[in-house]
């Protein structure tokens, strides 16, 4: 299962584990380097956690749906806020010390799932005795069942993947539900399933209506350690659910108030209207972070292990980026690095991606497929020279035609604009004749992505899960066509037989180290055809008040307040 | 006076399907309405889009998709959201009740406040008084409402907060309310919508007073002022009562129209106070490339602004009754 999820403006065509995030995205990954972390670390308390109090967070966007599987889901803010807090995930993906990420069984099960791969696929769960839903009512096989059922047949799914191959739940035993694939179908994402952006919902409660329509508008039920009231335009605000069965929150209250506002944010945190954000990396954000014009004692956080990856996403089927030259030649008119310094340097983040996959997916993929291009202009007029341009009034020239494309991003981001002026300036330099095509993200994702109208565009994908594969963007077969009616995510429009085979394999093996030699292998045949470039880690920022302990910390994947039940308020109070 | 009115009303119908099938129109070319459905996973994505197109009746032409869009839209069915799923009409009287708070007690103020400096400054033409108000009508009007409302939060929220070390600002920045707080008779309320209606105040009162000063002004060097003044009417009774009904007819136009527009959302203060009305409502449509929604949106604007018209047309009538007459 994909799940995109849009950080502010829009969510995207995502797919295979990548997911399109408009406006100002999230995060991102860095491959190569270093944790890129700042002080101080992410434990503000090494005493016990008091209890009681509430807390007051804010929130850039309000979800626009809480029917999670629903296709108006998709907000990492509803994801972060409401999906991680209520429902019960059959497996969560947790750092590890090498600051890699792993599924690990979520507090629903008793251990890892089983895997059977003969004759058919099955996976086997063992769900923990003690998990209930908060009214009391044992999480059973049989909500694994209609979760299935939900998502594999129902109406408007944000994504089955996984779930359509499915041939049964069997409920046979109620506390050990059986996934059984059909015949010849496999699902390598398997550890996605009843976990992700998804998780698994109350049939007892569901079933007798609609689902779509219990839940788009909020839910008075939990399968987690609160419940999640969604006061429309507001507020989302978090009580202990006290039938948990887990460690019990501290706070008394969590409230996400909604401010969509980056600096007036930035004034409700220092004014001490909200004691903790999750910020965007924007040059506002990074400004007001390396200034020292946090309140006294506030801590913040940049980390640039993260799940998404920002990227000139090149339109391969388009002059002039149809030559593979023209292509690497401007990757290697560009020094990434400086770029990714000027945006991301005051947070400690230097240096620039060199993967298509992110971080968290490293195990997956070759981190340093791209690091061969930095900026080499003998390199340059090689490849612009052997393919027939020449250099004529600054610009090179082939039969008439100036090498000339416009780069297209999300208006009014600023950090964006100011990579993309970098960037004009630097492939000017080279050669190149750019222009700047700035676009609503509802344009740039909803029409010029499908329709390939675009040479090339700078834009963010952030993953939801610990599942490889670059399939979905890059494979032959999910190129957007008329045949199709445009539904491809392959927008790039990239096809190379060498490439499918691998990526296929990513998305087909049950096979980890299969998987990750296809993977790595993906990689260096996309660095190789220059099929998009890599640009920055854009980092996880985390700011919270001097009162608020606990182990905040980031989960590249859950956010930042996917622990938020063992957070807590020195002296009662957070504010 | 009620012929009047109705005669009004039935000028103000074909406008309103005019600018609803414009709007239609612009929309249908804008934006995608399969564009949701194209970014869906599902394996079965092509086949959806289809059964989509056909049940959004996207395969007629353009004329029979609005007369079809417009037909619902009188019974009060605008459509689904294609963002959140939900009626785009409950969700539109939802937005419009957030906003009439602003709306009510900005406009309010304002004309209060505007009709007050007006008249002084008319009366007073040329006093440092008068010249005090126009420059800071000038200022008001030139400061843009983002900057003006963050400068406002820095001043009257952030600053309090960390010179005094208080535990919660005086004036709040989020919302309309505290969490847990609803109504309008608590200080609470109070305290959150101070700013965002002192930013809409800021620029109404500005341009609003300059008009009145300007009315008031004519209407102080008309022949029958003069004559009342010549007959040794008290100069109290000549401002209050024959120059400042007459003084307010332009007034009145600008600013029923004004409020007309701030209806369809105070954008960018709904934005910085993080106040979920029409404004918000249209930004968050608009970026998603929701059409039911926005067609909603703007026939719901378009509705206000051909309503206020009226109210002005009718304000005219009352105002100077040789207007009814006519």
């Amino acid at each position: 299962m994909i799940h995109k999820h849009k950080r502010y403006a829009q969510v995207l065509a995502g797919v295979a584990t990548l997911s399109m995030v408009a406006a100002a995205c999230g995060s991102s990954s860095s491959k190569s380097a270093t944790p890129s972390t700042k002080a101080p670390s992410s434990n503000t308390t090494t005493g016990p956690v008091p209890t009681g109090g509430t807390l007051t967070v804010g929130a850039e966007q309000e979800p626009d749906c809480m029917d999670w599987v629903g296709s108006c889901a998709g907000s990492s803010w509803g994801y972060w806020m409401a999906q991680v807090t209520t429902m019960p995930s059959a497996l969560i993906p947790l750092k590890q010390a090498d600051g890699s990420y792993k599924y690990e069984p979520g507090p629903v099960l008793s251990g890892m799932p089983t895997l059977k791969t003969t004759p058919v696929q099955t996976i086997t769960y063992n769900i923990n005795p003690k998990a209930v839903w908060s009214d009391g009512v044992p999480i059973t096989c049989d909500d694994f069942k209609y979760t299935w059922q939900q998502i594999a047949t129902g109406k408007n799914i944000y994504d089955p993947t996984g779930y359509t191959g499915i041939a049964n739940v069997d409920c046979t035993n109620e506390a050990q539900p059986v996934v059984t694939y059909k015949q010849g179908q496999t699902y390598s994402g398997w550890m996605q399933l009843f976990s992700a952006a998804y998780g698994i919902m109350p049939s007892h409660i569901l079933s007798k209506g609609d689902r779509d329509t219990e839940m788009k508008n909020g839910y008075d039920w939990s399968g987690g350690p609160w419940f999640a009231k969604w006061t429309k335009g507001d507020n989302i605000t978090l009580t202990p659910n006290t039938k948990y069965w887990g460690p019990k929150p501290k706070l008394d209250k969590v409230v996400f108030k909604i401010e969509a506002d980056t600096a007036a944010e930035f004034q409700a945190f220092k004014s001490n209207q909200v004691q903790a954000l999750y910020p965007q990396p924007q040059v506002d954000v990074i400004s007001a972070i390396t200034s020292g014009s946090l309140p006294a004692g506030a801590h913040s956080i940049a980390s640039a292990q993260t799940g998404a990856v920002e990227a000139l996403w090149i339109q391969n089927g388009k002059a002039p980026f149809n030559d593979k030259a023209v292509r690497q030649a401007v990757a290697y008119s560009i020094d990434r690095d400086a770029i990714v310094k000027q945006l991301f340097g005051g947070l400690g983040v230097n240096k620039a991606i060199n993967s298509l996959n992110p971080f968290v997916l490293a195990d997956y993929s070759d981190q340093n497929a791209f690091s061969n291009y930095k900026p080499d202009p003998a390199k340059v007029k090689s490849l612009m020279t052997g393919d027939g341009y020449t250099m004529q009034g600054g610009f090179w020239t082939k039969n008439g035609q100036k090498a000339s494309f416009a780069i297209s991003t999300t208006e009014q981001n600023k950090r964006r604009q100011l990579t993309l002026e970098a960037l004009q300036g630097e492939l000017k330099g080279a050669g190149f004749d750019v222009s700047l095509r700035f676009r609503s993200a509802a344009d740039l994702f909803g029409k010029d992505g499908p329709n390939g109208d675009f040479q090339m565009a700078l834009y963010a994908q952030q993953v939801t899960a610990i599942v490889p594969g670059l399939c979905a963007q890059f494979c032959t077969k999910n190129i957007p066509t008329a045949a199709n009616n445009q539904t491809g995510n392959n927008w790039q429009r990239y096809s190379s037989p060498a490439a499918d085979k691998q990526l296929q394999i990513v998305d087909d093996s049950l096979d980890p180290a299969a998987q990750m030699a296809a993977a790595k292998s993906g990689d260096d045949i996309l660095a190789a055809d220059m099929a998009s470039l890599p640009i920055d880690p854009l980092p996880d920022i985390l700011l919270w008040s001097k009162n608020v302990v606990g182990p905040v910390s980031d989960n590249a994947i859950m956010g930042m307040f996917w622990n938020i039940d063992q957070w807590g308020c020195t002296g009662g109070s957070c504010s | 006076m009620l012929s009047y009115i109705a005669r009004r009303i039935l000028y103000s119908i074909p406008v309103l399907i005019v600018a609803s099938f414009l709007t239609f129109w612009g929309l249908r070319i804008a934006f995608d309405p399969l564009a949701k459905y194209r970014n869906l996973h599902s394996p079965d994505a092509a086949a959806n889009l289809l059964q989509h197109k056909k049940e959004l009746g996207l395969d007629s032409p353009i004329a029979v998709q609005w007369w079809h869009w417009l037909t619902k839209a009188l019974h009060g069915n605008l459509g689904i959201s294609q963002r959140t799923n939900n009626p785009v009409f409950g969700e539109l009287i939802h937005k419009m009740g957030t906003t009439v708070h602003l709306v009510f007690w900005g406009t309010l103020i304002s004309a209060l406040l505007a009709i007050g400096i007006g008249l002084y400054s008319a009366v007073k033409q040329y006093s440092a008084g008068d010249y005090i108000f126009t420059g800071a009508s000038y200022l008001g009007i030139a400061m843009p409402p983002f900057w003006f409302g963050l400068m406002a939060i820095v001043i009257f929220v952030t600053w309090p907060v960390t010179t005094f070390h208080l535990q919660q600002p005086i004036l709040y920045s989020i919302g309309l309310h505290g969490t847990g707080q609803s109504g309008i008779f608590n200080l609470d309320y109070y305290r959150h919508l101070a700013l965002p209606v002192a930013t809409l105040v800021v620029q109404s009162v500005a341009s609003w007073s300059r008009f009145e000063r300007a009315s008031m002004l004519d209407v102080l060097s008309a022949d029958y002022i003069r004559t009342a003044q010549a007959k040794g009417v008290p100069r109290r009774k000549v401002i209050f009562k024959h120059a400042f009904r007459n003084a307010l007819i332009p007034l009145v136009t600008v600013m029923a129209l004004d409020t007309a527009y701030l209806f369809g959302g105070l954008i960018i203060t709904e934005q910085i106070f993080s106040i979920s009305g029409m404004g918000r409502y249209f930004i968050d449509s608009l970026t998603a490339g929701d059409a039911p929604a926005l067609l909603g949106w703007m026939l719901f604007t378009a509705f206000f602004i051909i309503l206020f018209n009226l109210i002005a047309d009718v304000m005219y009538g009352v105002l100077d009754p040789r207007i009814r007459l006519s």
